[in-house]
């Protein structure tokens, strides 16, 4: 049908009471959506950045309560000075490394065996993914406990098995006796509370890979090495990240099993940094020194996550 | 502890800062009101506690009482009272603090001083008073007195042992005798305070001193040399007491599974059953060559906060609390030891004989130095007590290393 000669008829014109009205509406939107986050904001602000700015104060200040009528003075860097020249810190942050370098890869690998595991079809799998959860459930205060309790050569029941292998092990002392086990009882303290938080991440994410994937894969001849290799990581790597990311924090700022299991000890040998930090603000109540810590703890995380988001962000 | 907790805590503490140690304004202790009072005591010691404050009440019916209990972890009960401090709060009015404490809070203005009440220090017990005192001020005054001394059990020890070779000799003789035991001594050798008392009550046996300014002494190396060699090369102490605190080594003594153990008085009431109940000797460590018996000085105190309003009647309270009667009531009830030598009584010895032996002890307790830097003097000992324990390093060694940490933190200034 033909529009020609039609008489052209304009649309109307658009009241302009209306486009105000959506104006202001859209406004209204605006306003009512932060006024609904505003009080995450503010409870944020309130707990994290004003904490955050205070304690950036505070290390570049002397603030030791022991000295509570001296008043607080500006001192620069010193307080860093002060921890970095510090053997303590340094050791600390030699172990801090050790111990997130071995956890991590450890927990990583064994959770990912575990999620792989999970994934499969079988009878209980429902159970079993739920029951994983609970060691992660478990307060570390907890289970910290509850391991050295097992790990006591009189009350636990560890020594009483390894006794039945090889007797003279039926008396071993493994916390704060000796160097290398107090770290033992202290990695399966941690990876027990740890791996199936990893584990159930991974899980989560070897769930979103498209089953039609491994079927192309197979079509094509994969081996399931090749399969695992060239699908499941990849795909997988989101997932990985986030682990690795909280994982890695995690053990970077590892402290409350360490403070129940050995206190530190033996001598200084499991001190960390998160520790030696508590040690700063508890024992020497020097919320300078110990402010200048917690700075370095925090840029250390936020490198570290940066670095991972970096290497592991999923390629364009 | 994530970074943001710590900076938190930095946080929290920082509102501390600003304040003065005095008390804008006092009330009187004869009008009406309410104080707070701050302690760890749970169970018996909690009744014992309630049942003496409602005598107070009575007896000063316009003064209320209220009770705050704390953490009986005295870690936690010490971060608790901080935090309280550090937000400049004027409660508790009055409280409970550990021997070690009162320099510390002292240095920091958290404590009033009691010199303007003239307390009669003479009463008590010197060395637990010494620790109420800093810089020839009173800022604290004992409320009971804990010795850590020797354990022994009397059916396997028939003499008391009278130096530490025969001790060594004796828990030898005493592990050949009776099969049930499973080492010759326990002692808290964990790495906590307790590793400290534990030493002390050896230390003077060899004519040792806890002095921080100079610990790598002749009789140090002796104490601790002992309590190596009592692990390592006598063998009467297994490894594990690396792990043990003062409930371990309780727990060791009361079963029956050693003949001595180093602890606290209450380890007493507590043994009620076969093999040890009815054979149970308490006596200071004994001395060898240059040395005295020894034992360690534990205990607790009472202080006025300095930020209340209400000292005049805080401090009626502490008067109350430490007065003989009260004392001897609650030793009666608690197990814990008075403060005052007037209240160890003949009644207090017919209930309870071994009070005779604490009183004994209470005059030899060495105590751990008084000092406001005294935690982080206290951790650094913690750390080398580990290592020796740990055989990570010599008792020599150790002492050598540690001498001149522990000095600079007895000596830190602010600032400095």
């Amino acid at each position: 049908m033909s529009t020609a000669g039609a008489p052209v008829v304009a649309p109307p014109a658009r009241p302009r009471s209306s486009r105000r009205r959506k104006r202001e509406g859209r406004k209204a939107d605006r306003r009512l959506g932060y006024a609904l986050v505003a009080p995450v904001v503010v409870v944020l602000l309130a707990i994290t950045g004003y904490p955050l700015v205070y304690n950036l104060w505070n290390s570049f200040h002397f603030v030791n309560l022991s000295y509570g009528n001296l008043p607080r003075r500006f001192v620069g860097g010193a307080n860093y000075t002060s921890m970095f020249g510090s053997s303590a810190w340094v050791a600390a942050l030699e172990r801090t490394l050790a111990f997130t370098g071995i956890s991590v890869v450890f927990d990583m690998i064994v959770a990912l065996g575990l999620a792989l595991m999970l994934h499969r079809k079988f009878k209980g799998r429902g159970v079993l993914r739920a029951s994983i959860l609970i060691p992660w459930a478990v307060p570390t205060v907890v289970s910290a406990m509850l391991w050295k309790t097992m790990f006591d050569p009189r009350a636990g029941f560890v020594d009483y098995f390894l006794g039945a292998i090889h007797h003279p092990w039926a008396s071993l002392t493994w916390v704060n006796a000796n160097v290398f086990r107090s770290w033992v009882v202290i990695f399966i303290a941690d990876a027990w509370k740890n791996v199936p938080f990893v584990a159930i991440i991974l899980l989560a994410g070897l769930q979103v890979i498209p089953t039609e994937v491994y079927e192309a894969a197979r079509i094509d001849g994969a081996t399931a090495w090749q399969s695992f290799r060239r699908m499941t990581l990849p795909l997988l790597k989101p997932a990985i990240m986030v682990a690795l990311i909280f994982r890695t924090l995690q053990a970077f700022l590892v402290f409350d099993v360490i403070y129940i299991m050995t206190g530190g000890g033996p001598g200084t040998s499991t001190e960390t940094l998160a520790f030696l930090n508590y040690q700063t603000f508890i024992n020497n109540t020097d919320f300078g020194v110990g402010g200048a810590m917690s700075m370095m703890l925090c840029v250390m995380a936020l490198v570290v996550a940066a670095v991972y988001v970096r290497v592991l962000r999923p390629s364009a | 502890m994530s970074a943001i907790g710590a900076c938190s805590l930095a946080a929290v503490g920082l509102a501390a800062c600003s304040g003065g140690s005095s008390s804008p304004h006092s009330v009187s202790a004869k009008k009406s009101q309410t104080i707070t009072f701050a302690e760890s005591g749970l169970g018996t010691e909690g009744a014992q506690t309630q049942k003496a404050i409602d005598g107070f009440m009575r007896a000063n019916p316009k003064i209320h009482v209220k009770i705050q209990v704390l953490s009986p972890d005295s870690t936690t009960y010490l971060a608790q009272l901080e935090h309280a401090f550090i937000a400049g709060d004027s409660t508790p009015d009055v409280f409970e603090s550990d021997v070690t404490y009162p320099a510390k809070f002292a240095q920091a203005g958290w404590v009033r001083s009691l010199n303007s009440f003239h307390p009669d220090t003479s009463k008590f017990f010197k060395t637990e008073m010494a620790a109420g005192t800093y810089n020839g001020t009173t800022y604290a005054i004992p409320w009971f007195d804990n010795p850590e001394g020797l354990f022994y059990r009397t059916d396997l020890i028939k003499t008391p042992p009278t130096s530490p070779a025969q001790v060594v000799a004796d828990a030898k003789a005493a592990m050949k005798k009776d099969h049930q035991l499973k080492e010759g001594i326990a002692f808290e050798a964990a790495k906590y305070e307790g590793a400290i008392t534990a030493f002390l009550t050896v230390d003077s046996a060899f004519g040792g001193k806890l002095n921080p300014n100079h610990i790598n002494t002749p009789g140090n190396r002796a104490a601790l040399t002992w309590l190596y060699d009592a692990i390592y090369k006598e063998h009467i102490a297994p490894t594990a007491v690396t792990g043990w605190q003062e409930g371990q080594v309780e727990s060791e003594f009361i079963s029956g599974y050693t003949p001595f153990a180093i602890d606290y008085p209450f380890v007493e009431a507590l043994a009620t059953k076969p093999p040890v109940k009815g054979h149970v000797g308490y006596i200071p460590f004994p001395a060898g060559p240059g040395g005295t018996p020894g034992a360690a000085l534990g205990g607790e105190m009472l202080a006025i906060n300095a930020k209340t309003t209400h000292a005049a009647a805080a401090w009626k309270l502490i008067q109350y609390l430490t007065s003989p009667s009260v004392e001897t009531a609650r030793a009666e009830a608690t197990g814990d030891p008075p403060s005052l030598p007037s209240a160890y009584t003949p009644a207090l010895f017919a209930k309870a004989p071994y009070f005779k032996q604490v009183k004994v002890l209470n005059g030899y307790a060495a105590p751990r130095p008084v000092s406001p830097n005294y935690l982080q003097i206290s951790s650094d000992l913690q750390d080398m007590f580990s290592s020796v324990y740990a055989n990570s390093t010599s008792p020599a060694a150790a002492l050598k290393a540690a001498d001149p940490i522990v000095k600079g933190a007895a000596t830190a200034k602010a600032g400095g």
